[in-house]
């Protein structure tokens, strides 16, 4: 009996206490950027000089809304022979951190881990368990839109967090 | 607990007692729970050796203390977090200091465990009966970890920001649950806010809560098995030579304490508190360092890759916990001298010698990278502008909108991302407009007459059918130049030398390419208020009307790109670019 009325306690206090803490599991804390946001116009991207722009756009962090921040930022490429503008979020696949452009190698570096990419984004070295995360661009006239997303990081496939 | 522990007195209250004390006597016993304390026997006697433990109470306790009065001023929030610890820091009296034993107190806790676990290994007091104590104290050392690892996310900098990003990643791809764990620990699938709030509510409650009641378990278990005399030493001699924990033993504990204090305050005081970074900042690419305890860890990741992965990430670090909490029961015979225990210490010894090769690594590495070093420069200079601007106040948006208290900040911003493809500053030239280092000035407006197409002026626009070089005597050039000079509006003009220039216009063809009233439309410039504010702002805005560049014009129109107040501040730095 006392053990019952223990763990009848234990339960009423237990249950709404873990679906409380659960709640992130559930719901979006931090959104933001997911309409696509202006970047750049192309002339910006010189074909083989690959560009970082910052995504900067609404952003809803817990309780809080915040007009035209910083969201991240990404690469903005375009081969040497010309060809669409492409678009590479900065963030590292492998643990997050952000990702260089090296002039005199002309390979992307990441400057935690040792990660090297092409400019078409595919690992070449390092850790990384797969290429750079491109991101979905739209062009609209001159300017160059990117729909900004996060992805789990340190796994082969990208998946889109969130 | 051992035999002789305390209970309420049993000795009748002496009458030259102070009655006070007296009386708490005869309440709480307190004399028992007194000598409880400080008369643990001791077999062997006191030993530097076992004080490892006290000065690690002794941190801890540091620890709480300026935890406390460091909560007392710090506000959990995206917004807040780098804010409060910035004035911390660098407003509240003191504050620098406090923030520092914090801070150099967690290096301390990770330097004074390990040495207290190689104590433990060497004395081979990690063996029956005492095995559970040394499980005890490695998951301590994990919560010193965690401690760690919570707390330099806090003050929300790039530093915390970044490299904590590395650990809860890692968290994250561990497979089925990982996910999961990464969400309830961050508080979201982002950093955000509640990812503070958590880490704050992990590294003042949850840790705290737990470290204490490990801590507690830690000494009982202690208590209960006595401390563990040299391997060398003969029953008889143990019995012999045992004397009490007070005063001898508390003695060396205190002086081990005062030393450690010591270092801890000397350290403080030379690096003037810790540091403290530029805010975070999502979009850049800062070079994520974790705290030197974890650059072993760090190091390790670089080695594994693809799949194997895991192996840098979880394998080895989990497979070398695992041992060390299974040592106990792994070496279970009932030897504790280290000469006859070799495959035990010299596992530990490589195990260690490892563990600092790789953080040597990780410096070594890092030191002979030039792009990091590179790096590190700019972020503490960015730290050192944004620490320096926060003594304005900090706008609500927090964080990086520190940066807006200097608009030169924005203007560098924006000159670097829409400006500096054509543009320099630097006096070498740009790659396809003029260089606009010293703009306005008489020397720049000189070299400009003299060779207009030179590679710091037009040259790298290459107009067709641009300015022809004006040649004449210096002091005609001279003349000239005041007469463009004068059109900026400054203050230092020879009104003599412009008159004379005026007279210039017609005989050396200015005027046939240039007018100067502001209304008549040429195949130049039409030179009216040249290096005005206002002409600055409408060549930003647009360059290509008639009374600008007209046909020749190659210069973007940015009214659509930037702000009006943006091309304002815009001029203002271009115009800023004249040497004082």
């Amino acid at each position: 009996m006392t053990g019952a009325i223990g763990a009848v306690i234990g339960a009423i206090a237990v249950i709404p206490g873990l679906g409380f803490l659960a709640t992130p599991l559930k719901k979006e804390m931090v959104t933001g950027g997911e309409e696509p946001l202006r970047v750049g116009s192309i002339d910006d991207v010189k074909p083989g000089k690959p560009k970082r722009v910052n995504v900067v756009g609404d952003k809803h962090d817990a309780w809080l809304h915040m007009d035209a921040v910083k969201l991240g930022a990404c690469w903005l490429v375009r081969e040497k022979d010309g060809g669409p503008v492409k678009a590479y979020s900065t963030v590292c696949p492998h643990l997050g951190c952000g990702i260089d452009w090296n002039d005199k190698t002309e390979k992307f570096d990441c400057p935690c881990h040792g990660s090297v990419f092409d400019t078409e984004g595919k690992c070449v070295e390092g850790p990384s368990p797969r290429g750079m995360d491109e991101l979905e661009v739209v062009t609209a006239g001159n300017d160059i839109k990117v729909r900004y997303r996060r992805f789990r990081l340190a796994i082969h496939d990208k998946e889109p967090v969130g | 607990m051992s035999s002789h522990s305390g209970g309420p007195s049993s000795t009748p209250p002496d009458p030259n007692q102070n009655p006070v004390l007296a009386w708490l006597e005869s309440r709480i016993g307190y004399k028992g729970l007194v000598k409880m304390m400080i008369d643990e026997p001791i077999p062997g006697g006191a030993r530097w050796w076992y004080v490892f433990g006290s000065v690690l109470t002794f941190i801890l306790t540091m620890q709480l203390l300026t935890g406390v009065f460091l909560a007392s001023f710090y506000s959990p929030a995206s917004n807040t977090a780098w804010a409060s610890v910035a004035f911390i820091n660098d407003q509240l009296t003191m504050g620098w200091f406090v923030r520092g034993l914090h801070s150099t107190g967690a290096s301390a806790m990770i330097v004074l465990t390990c040495m207290h676990l190689a104590q433990v290994l060497i004395y081979g007091a990690y063996k029956a009966p005492r095995e559970m104590n040394w499980v005890v104290g490695v998951l301590m050392l994990g919560m010193v970890m965690a401690f760690a690892l919570t707390g330099y996310l806090l003050p929300w900098d790039q530093k915390g920001y970044w490299a904590t990003q590395v650990a809860t990643s890692i968290i994250g791809s561990s497979p089925v649950i990982g996910p999961a764990i990464q969400k309830l620990l961050q508080g979201g699938s982002a950093y955000g806010t509640f990812t503070i709030t958590h880490f704050y509510a992990l590294h003042t409650y949850v840790l705290p809560g737990a470290i204490i009641g490990l801590l507690l378990l830690h000494l009982y278990l202690f208590r209960r098995h006595g401390v563990t005399a040299k391997w060398n030493t003969s029953p008889q001699e143990l019995a012999r030579k045992t004397e009490p924990f007070w005063p001898d033993q508390l003695y060396r504990d205190m002086v081990a304490c005062g030393i450690t204090f010591l270092a801890i305050v000397l350290i403080v005081i030379k690096n003037h508190g810790t540091e403290l970074e530029a805010p975070a900042d999502p979009s850049s690419s800062y070079i994520a360092r974790p705290e030197w305890y974890f650059l072993p860890l760090f190091q390790l990741l670089k080695y594994f890759e693809g799949p194997l992965e895991i192996v840098g990430t979880m394998v080895i670090p989990g497979l070398a916990g695992g041992l060390l909490v299974a040592l106990p029961f792994l070496d279970r015979s009932p030897t504790r001298d280290p000469r006859r225990r070799l495959v035990v210490m010299i596992g530990a010894a490589a195990g260690f010698a490892g563990v600092i090769m790789m953080g040597l690594l990780a410096v070594r590495h890092d030191n002979a990278d030039p792009n990091y070093a590179k790096q590190r420069a700019e972020a503490s200079e960015q730290s050192e502008t944004a620490r320096h601007l926060a003594l304005k106040g900090v706008p609500p948006e927090g964080g990086q909108a520190v940066f807006r208290n200097d608009p030169l900040f924005e203007a560098r911003e924006i000159w670097a991302e829409k400006c500096s493809g054509c543009h320099s500053l630097t006096g070498q030239g740009g790659e396809k407009g003029p260089d606009l280092h010293d703009y306005n000035s008489r020397a720049w407006i000189l070299s400009f007459l003299q060779n207009p197409d030179a590679p710091t002026r037009m040259g790298p626009a290459k107009l067709e059918k641009g300015m022809k070089a004006v040649t004449g005597t210096p002091e005609e050039l001279a003349a000239l130049t005041e007469l463009v000079y004068a059109e900026s509006g400054a203050s230092d003009v020879n009104p003599a030398l412009v008159a004379k220039g005026k007279e210039l216009l017609s005989e050396k063809d200015c005027d046939s390419c240039h007018d100067m009233d502001g209304t008549t439309e040429n195949t130049g410039p039409n030179l009216k208020g040249r290096g005005t504010l206002k002409y600055v702002k409408d060549t930003i805005s647009d360059s290509g009307p008639p009374l600008l560049y007209g046909k020749k014009d190659k210069m973007p129109a940015f009214n659509e790109k930037l702000t009006p107040q943006q091309i304002d501040l815009m001029a203002k730095f271009v115009l800023g670019q004249k040497k004082k």
